[in-house]
């Protein structure tokens, strides 16, 4: 079991009957066990449908997808729920930090969810905050950290639930780059270090060569 | 609550400010209703204390004691079925007094009863009127401040009987007026002196009181003609100003309730709508609708039991300073009652954002810059 996704032939249609719009065409995609790769291609390509299907939060039209493993095409939403707790840890374009919650929090919210012991979830997001540099930030809230701080937090808060792959959504994209190289930077040494794999929607090219594997999306067809 | 609480703590003044509405509604709510309830005993405790299940009235009278007649001699086919002692009569006259020597008048409704009977009042003070006595009267316990004490005569306006205060009783009120309580030899010469004639065709009673079960009741209605059986709910509700009081009480009270629903769920609703986003954000990363819905309706219920203990504290403490005559009781039943409607309608209040929540698709979050 070493491929984390696998969608094989993956169709998305909008709509219905005259008006339906093909936005993803037989997509067939493979990422393993400590692959970091990067889907780029111009707007309007599918990236976000493509994305949204991997993260289990859209269903495809036709074609299968599996996640660790597991075969999550028939599964209803309450269960497509749970997929996304245990197995998926999403890093969104601006972070979308909950405004509220303290970095900490932020992060014992995901194992709350997940019902993780108290003791463990601590343990863990202090280990994780102080891998990415935010031990410091720890009782802060969102608005008082910058972009590339925050963009941090996103990413150990996908990493809490120890998921089977991580998905982000243009991580870099309000950020400058050196910032933004930090963070894809981050993101491809954890997925190294703990054999996870993470799939990166970008149109940011100087972040490509910090991944295993660039495939394009264009006009809904995927290319290696 | 891990949610719920932690944004209340982080967004302290908006929803301070809710709060504080609710607490200003649940304050009026709770003062009209004590204030209700006050008014409800202030006007007519001597029919609520009375110690009768059912009263007797003529048919015809509206329910109203004052309009009523019931002839001595049907107080006797009355008592054939009931049983001597479970049937009292009453009578009932609105007027006014003058303590003797003085000239200011002070409202009062006399209640002539049999002072050995089942009608006869507690006695907080004094004795009870001798059955025998012709000028003896027990008077309620608030002419006292109006400085009648034990011993005082009072004269009667309409017949200038004099009536010796031999006693004092607690809650004995009739259509806001304290109430008196005399013997059938008093209003009679009361009564006679009156109608300045001769009480040939003897005495006229307001009513009978009677002491049965439903069925007996039923009975007693079928077979004398003439006369209505009535409960003492409806004979409260007979008296002049009660219906119309308690009405209008009960109709502030009840758009306090819904006012309260309404602002409540147009608060959350704004709320809930600015943070849609967020909503997205938090069913990606795995929330389920329910944990949402649960987290909208702690905090919902924890602004509203906050909001109802402060003004629950307010409203015992104003009624603490209240002067004496102001008609105000708010028993806990009462608290406890408006209480869970409170909590029931800001739940109500809330459903419109649960809605909304439950709506949420968590694919907001995707391709967005938010």
């Amino acid at each position: 079991m070493n491929d984390k996704l696998r969608m094989e032939n993956v169709t998305k249609v909008y709509g219905d009957g005259d008006i339906s719009v093909k936005v993803l065409t037989e997509v067939s995609l493979e990422v393993n066990a400590g692959e970091f790769v990067a889907v780029v291609g111009p707007s309007g390509a599918g990236k976000s449908t493509f994305l949204s299907i991997a993260g289990a939060l859209l269903s495809p039209t036709s074609g299968r997808i599996a996640l660790g493993g597991e075969d999550i095409t028939e599964l209803t939403p309450p269960e497509l729920n749970q997929v996304r707790l245990d197995k998926i840890g999403f890093v969104f374009q601006s972070s979308n930090l909950i405004p509220y919650l303290t970095v900490m929090d932020q992060l014992l919210l995901v194992a709350k969810l997940a019902k993780t012991p108290r003791k463990l979830a601590e343990a863990k997001a202090k280990e994780l905050l102080q891998r990415l540099g935010l031990a410091h930030r720890r009782n802060h809230y969102p608005d008082s950290l910058s972009g590339g701080e925050r963009q941090r937090v996103a990413i150990a808060r996908a990493w809490m639930n120890d998921p089977e792959i991580i998905l982000a959504d243009e991580p870099t994209a309000s950020l400058d780059s050196d910032r933004g190289r930090d963070v894809v930077q981050m993101l491809a040494d954890e997925v190294k270090l703990h054999g996870k794999a993470a799939v990166m929607v970008t149109h940011d090219q100087r972040m490509l060569d910090l991944c295993d594997r660039v495939v394009q999306i264009e006009d809904g067809k995927l290319f290696e | 609550m891990f949610l719920a609480l932690r944004e209340l703590k982080h967004a302290k003044m908006r929803y301070m400010l809710i709060a504080l509405i609710m607490v200003l509604i649940a304050w009026l709510v709770l003062f009209v209703s004590g204030l209700a309830q006050g008014l409800s005993s202030d006007n007519a405790s001597s029919i609520q204390n009375m110690n009768a299940d059912y009263l007797i009235v003529q048919k015809d009278a509206d329910h109203r004691l004052t309009r009523s007649t019931v002839p001595e001699a049907q107080l006797a086919d009355i008592r054939d079925f009931a049983g001597g002692s479970s049937a009292a009569p009453l009578g009932v006259q609105m007027t006014a007094v003058t303590k003797a020597g003085e000239t200011k008048k002070l409202d009062a409704t006399l209640f002539a009863i049999e002072t050995e009977g089942m009608l006869a009042p507690p006695i907080a003070e004094g004795r009870m009127v001798d059955e025998m006595a012709r000028d003896e009267a027990v008077v309620d316990i608030s002419f006292k401040e109006a400085g009648i004490a034990l011993g005082d005569v009072l004269e009667e306006q309409m017949s200038g009987q004099q009536l010796k205060v031999v006693g004092f009783t607690k809650g004995q009120s009739f259509s806001h007026s304290p109430v008196i309580h005399v013997n059938f030899k008093v209003w009679g010469s009361i009564k006679s002196a009156v109608s300045r004639g001769g009480t040939g065709d003897g005495l006229q009673y307001n009513a009978v009181a009677l002491q049965a079960g439903a069925a007996k009741a039923d009975q007693i209605g079928e077979s004398i003609s003439g006369i209505e059986v009535i409960t003492k709910d409806q004979a409260l509700q007979g008296i002049p100003g009660y219906k119309e009081e308690q009405g209008s009480l009960l109709m502030m009270v009840a758009f306090l309730f819904v006012i309260a629903a309404f602002v409540l769920a147009v608060f959350f609703y704004v709320i809930t709508i600015q943070k849609m986003n967020q909503f997205g954000v938090l069913k990606a990363i795995g929330a389920s609708s329910r944990y949402l819905a649960r987290n909208i309706i702690s905090q919902v219920m924890t602004l509203s039991v906050a909001s109802l203990a402060v003004s629950i504290a307010l409203t015992y403490g104003v009624a603490a300073i209240l002067p004496a005559g102001m008609p105000f009781d708010l028993s806990p039943q009462l608290v406890v009652l408006c209480s869970v409607l409170f909590l029931a309608v800001a739940v109500i209040g809330s459903l419109l954002s649960l809605y909304r929540v439950v709506k949420v698709d968590a694919i907001e979050a995707i391709g967005r810059a938010a």
